[in-house]
């Protein structure tokens, strides 16, 4: 109760100020001047532009333009110089499509997109016997990778929100799916320097795991994070928080909680013991041309099975644009993962070929990737990427190459041609050797269609 | 327990009184997404408040890079002036990134300069990207065109009053005397540019629209197939045609653009024809350095190879 009390006591007293000067006469007699000094130069300003006559070939605006929005303060539907609102209008209930209607074309209470992505690939047939290509199971095929269609933008005041919904072709013969890929809001007014994103959402980890397929630099994911991430990245339910603090250089860190429904790296889906995750980003200019980003995450949490598996992700990325430049010339995206993690493993005491136990063995695998491209025209650019990885539980190792070529005939739509020759050490094992087949050597012919319909935001470097 | 309880109290509490009124004891602090606000915030903050810019005079706008740095910016703004029109829409991008409350879309702190505007080339027929790059509310270069300048400072002084509601009629007395300066050389610009008025131009991208309407210059073309779209052979052919029937003597180009093709589209075209790297932003060719500089690079360039 004390401590109560004593809680009333110093929110009371930290209030008191402001509520003093609400209170003050003086305060209200400056307000009051304020107001009318404002009013006065709305007069003078309404005044001139009636004055002022159009310039010559002028078209007349459509309706309501821009110069008759609403000032902030004004409630929605208001037009600012328009009649204002009456007693049904504000009682009528505000639907966000007749907010649309009144405030005329041209304007989108939210931003629709849809972004497409196909790719091609040919392969040898022991490869695709043995599943063992880039797009495991879809080899020799051309199918839609990724239709998505992009939904975001304010909520209110003090939040945003973003969905996104996907269709893609995941095995031959099957049903194109369709499938939430995110819907998640970001609270944009949390004090200190913090914002919340809650919902499902490609996790921030790393570079590349927040970047769509049809935005990566590459036709494919790195091999790196297809092998301790799945396929399709860390897409998980849960909360973000970051803080940028307010310091001399940029940092921002991060912290996260999830169910850990990822089955490749997670998959125990509890929030009793969920997947916590972390990244520290920063970034460094050195002059106008040259920038870096650094950064460095974890992922900790457990498996189906029970048992821990913690990630620790190194990301660096580099641009360097000449002044005047509408793209960079060189750009060096890298990064590394090292995964510590318990796996049963079943042991044969007596030799007879049967599992008498299962061990708890720890597993420290890891993984890397760097990629250079370079772009010296608006249209073309060309670059190469060098994966090397083991496997999170299994034994042996991958490496692969991936030249490329990129051309955009405008900014909505890239088409792009890769070649990718990728080698197995001779333990690896499994999924490489399915079907009598082998997949030790696998050389990729990868073909990439991608187009932006509608609205898509800018990316972030 | 209970006494943690009180401390941390006690400390937000203290917190809390030291953010009240922090705007009273020190500048503004204002980011303007283009070089060309940021000139015009200064000229009416003076004293008053210190502005950034996210971009330079030397970059394509419509195509910013979002950098963290930017986002090292935003972070401690009190105010981001932005153009609006959706030349600057990859400003939400940073502002996201940069966890600062006070300047998101919808908060005091967000300016936005083109209301109050009469926009130039609005579309009036359905628009699609069939089109390029356009822009469906509008061209929203018009802040090369100093007869807006008025009204443009008119929404950075509201802007920045809502912040600092105390400095209105500092701000107020700055853009006075801005607007008065502005008189003065607008007068001289006017009979810079009277000679060659009716003057025939070809631009590259559509930048210049505004400030061409406001001086009786001509836009006759466009380098670029649709905004946006590089040119094709077939465009580029039809272009300079289309300047030797109408004699036309300069091709406008932006700095970030490609000079080197609008120059060989001008030798092509004859006729003494050439092609000028022009002020399309605060900062974008040297001497441009504030905002009444690059407006008169533009008109001294213009006056002396249209006559």
């Amino acid at each position: 109760m004390r401590t109560l009390v004593l809680i009333f006591i110093v929110l009371c007293s930290a209030l008191t100020p402001a509520v003093a000067a609400a209170q003050d006469p003086a305060a209200l007699r400056r307000e009051i001047e304020q107001l009318q000094r404002q009013l006065q130069s709305v007069t003078e300003r309404l005044q001139r532009l009636e004055s002022q006559p159009p310039p010559p070939g002028t078209p007349a605006p459509p309706g309501a333009g821009p110069g008759v929005a609403a000032p902030p303060g004004e409630p929605p539907g208001t037009t600012g110089l328009g009649e204002p609102p009456s007693a049904m209008d504000l009682a009528r209930p505000r639907q966000p499509f007749s907010l649309y209607q009144q405030r005329g074309s041209g304007h989108l209470l939210f931003d629709i997109g849809i972004a497409g992505d196909f790719v091609g690939n040919i392969t040898q047939r022991n490869v695709a016997r043995a599943g063992g290509g880039t797009f495991a199971g879809q080899e020799n095929r051309f199918f839609p990778r990724e239709v998505e269609l992009s939904l975001f933008g304010q909520i209110d005041p003090y939040a945003s929100a973003v969905v996104r919904i996907e269709a893609g072709e995941e095995a031959p013969g099957q049903e194109t799916g369709v499938h939430l890929a995110e819907a998640y809001l970001t609270l944009l007014t949390l004090p200190f320097g913090t914002q919340a994103r809650l919902g499902q959402m490609r996790n921030r980890f790393g570079w590349s795991n927040e970047v769509h397929e049809h935005d990566l630099p590459w036709v494919d994911r790195p091999n790196v994070m297809r092998n301790f991430l799945g396929g399709e990245g860390l897409q998980e339910k849960g909360v973000e928080l970051t803080l940028v603090p307010d310091l001399p250089f940029y940092i921002e860190a991060l912290a996260g909680i999830f169910n850990g429904d990822n089955e490749t790296a997670f998959g125990r889906g509890t929030l009793q013991h969920p997947l916590a995750t972390g990244r520290l980003r920063t970034f460094l200019e050195l002059g106008d041309e040259h920038a870096i980003q650094l950064g460095m995450s974890v992922a900790s949490g457990q498996t189906g099975d029970r048992n821990r598996s913690t990630i620790l992700g190194w990301e660096w990325r580099y641009k360097y644009r000449p002044d005047g430049w509408l793209h960079p010339l060189i750009t060096l995206t890298g990064e590394a993962l090292y995964s510590l993690r318990k796996a049963d493993v079943g042991v044969d005491l007596d030799g007879d070929g049967s599992i008498d136990q299962v061990d708890k063995r720890q597993r420290n695998h890891w993984g890397w990737y760097t990629g250079l491209e370079v772009q010296p025209f608006r249209r073309w650019a060309g670059g190469v990427r060098y994966d090397w990885s083991q496997y999170p539980i299994n034994p042996g190792w991958e490496w692969a190459i991936e030249p490329y070529v990129s051309f955009w005939p405008s900014e909505f739509l890239r088409f792009r041609l890769a070649y990718k020759h990728t080698d197995r050490s001779p333990q690896t094992r499994d999924a490489f050797n399915l079907n009598d087949s082998s997949a030790r050597k696998v050389d990729e012919l990868l073909f990439q269609a991608s187009f932006i319909l509608g609205a898509h935001p800018a990316h972030p470097f | 327990m209970r006494r943690t309880l009180v401390m941390v109290t006690a400390v937000l509490g203290l917190l809390s009184l030291s953010l009240t009124g922090a705007h009273a004891d020190r500048k503004l602090r204002v980011v303007a997404t283009i070089p060309d606000l940021k000139s015009l915030t200064e000229a009416v903050g003076g004293d008053l408040v210190e502005v950034d810019t996210l971009t330079r005079g030397t970059q394509n706008f419509h195509e910013a890079e979002v950098r963290p740095s930017m986002m090292l910016k935003l972070r401690r703004a009190d105010a981001l002036i932005e153009n609006g029109l959706e030349l600057d829409t990859w400003a939400d991008v940073a502002v996201t990134g940069a966890n600062n409350p006070g300047i998101i879309r919808g908060s005091p702190g967000r300016i936005e300069i083109s209301r109050g505007i009469q926009l130039l080339e609005v579309p009036t027929t359905r628009v699609d990207r069939s089109m390029g790059d356009v822009h469906p509310l509008g061209n929203p270069h018009f802040s090369l065109d100093p007869g807006l300048a008025p009204i443009i400072t008119q929404n950075i002084v509201d802007g920045l009053s809502r912040l600092a509601p105390d400095n209105r009629p500092a701000f107020e007395k700055n853009r006075q005397a801005f607007l008065q300066k502005l008189d003065g050389e607008m007068e001289r610009w006017t009979k810079q540019m009277e000679p060659v008025r009716g003057g025939k131009v070809v631009v590259y991208h559509p930048d210049f629209i505004y400030f061409l309407t406001r001086f009786g210059l001509v836009q006759v073309g466009m380098l670029e197939d649709r905004p946006g779209i590089p040119p094709s052979p077939q465009h580029l052919v039809q272009i300079i045609r289309q300047m030797k029937a109408e004699q036309v003597k300069v091709i406008l180009v932006e700095p970030w653009n490609d000079l080197k093709l609008a120059e060989r589209v001008a030798a092509e075209a004859g006729g003494g024809a050439k092609a000028l790297v022009m002020a399309n932003s605060v900062g974008a060719v040297k001497g441009a350095d504030n905002y009444i500089a690059a407006i008169d690079y533009n008109v001294k360039t213009l006056a002396q190879v249209l006559k």
